[in-house]
């Protein structure tokens, strides 16, 4: 992928990043899925792009609700 | 700042705006006392969603010993050692009670009520009179959580509340883990002391809601005998270990005595009691 492609998958990895250093820094919470949420959500943008990542990581956070069951469930 | 132009915090901002006015105008409450009612109705909100949480919490710490065992089998692959406690949770139909959902819902009334206080007095058209103190110690909450003394009462304050809702809604067994927890708020008191007192107090007040939770869950769950040694014993296969736990199969595999076959009726409800305290 050229540098120019790479950049919006960046960028939402770069968010990723802002959150897990501010907000979930402090308030933390260990996730039940593995990887956990953020995790998930930096390797399905490096896979899959930036929209269908944010999609893929959205879905990953609406099923981390204390009614799943959580588990290994690694971006396909 | 950059992020104050994005569409959607400015939205949320708005709708801070309307319940803190609400909570003003209608109810008559203090502005401070407006943003207590604030974190308070968010916290309800999120009830069904915690109670579903401690409950799986609860229901976790009975598989604690195995838990630890893989921990140590895996001490140095950080990896395995998570792949193989999410296999574990599988196996036993545990719900891992940590989930991110419910702590990502707060995230839109944190960000919402930063950028309300952090432009107050225009907001809301107050005047330099304005009664924007709480509990009298801290004279304003739009202020800098360290411009006033009260304001370092308050901090001390947070750091608290904020173990001691760590303690409360910890969920790891991994004991690095658990000690990072507990003194992360003293190092995030050089961050929050920038902050507006009113978020310190927002804070505060979920804290304090979560350790009232925490305490009011384990008392009604202490009081209610929960069948929870009958369900271990026809989950996990039986081990040598847990043989003294298993009061059925184990007392009859066993051939024993009628005498001997009530001792370990008794070593249970012992175990039992301690567990809860």
């Amino acid at each position: 992928m050229s540098a120019v492609l790479r950049v919006p998958s960046l960028l939402g990895v770069g968010l990723v990043w802002a959150y897990r250093l501010t907000f979930g820094a402090l308030f933390p919470t260990t996730c039940k899925y593995h990887p956990s949420c953020s995790e998930y959500a930096v390797q399905a943008v490096r896979r899959h792009g930036l929209a269908r990542g944010s999609v893929l990581a959205g879905w990953r956070l609406l099923r981390c609700n204390p009614w799943s069951r959580g588990g290994f469930d690694p971006v396909r | 700042m950059m992020l104050f132009t994005i569409p959607i915090f400015s939205q949320l901002e708005t709708v801070m705006r309307h319940v803190l006015l609400w909570f003003h105008t209608s109810l008559h409450l203090p502005w401070a006392w407006a943003i207590v009612a604030t974190t308070v109705v968010v916290r309800m909100l999120l009830v069904p969603l915690t109670v579903k949480q401690i409950h799986s919490m609860q229901n976790l710490q009975r598989y604690a010993p195995q838990m630890k065992e893989i921990q140590k089998k895996y001490k140095h692959d950080r990896q395995k050692q998570n792949e193989e406690l999410m296999k574990f949770y599988r196996e036993n139909q545990i719900n891992p009670a940590a989930s991110c959902l419910p702590m990502l819902l707060q995230l839109p009334v944190f960000i919402a009520l930063y950028y309300t206080l952090r432009s107050f007095e225009s907001n809301f058209n107050v005047g330099p009179h304005a009664d924007l103190s709480f509990l009298h110690f801290i004279p304003s909450i739009s202020a800098h959580t360290t411009t006033y003394w009260g304001g370092y009462v308050l901090l001390v304050v947070y750091v608290a509340s904020q173990m001691a809702s760590s303690y409360f809604m910890m969920t790891t067994a991994d004991k690095m883990q658990r000690v990072l927890f507990m003194v992360m708020p003293v190092f995030f008191v050089f961050i929050i002391a920038h902050f507006p007192a009113g978020l310190v107090l927002y804070w505060v007040t979920t804290n304090l809601w979560t350790v009232g939770q925490g305490l009011i869950t384990r008392r009604l769950v202490a009081k209610t005998p929960a069948p929870a040694p009958e369900r271990r014993s026809s989950r996990t296969p039986p081990k040598p270990e847990a043989a003294p736990a298993i009061q059925g199969d184990g007392a009859q595999s066993r051939q024993e005595t009628t005498a001997p076959a009530q001792q370990p009726r008794q070593v249970r409800r012992k175990k039992k009691r301690t567990s809860r305290r």
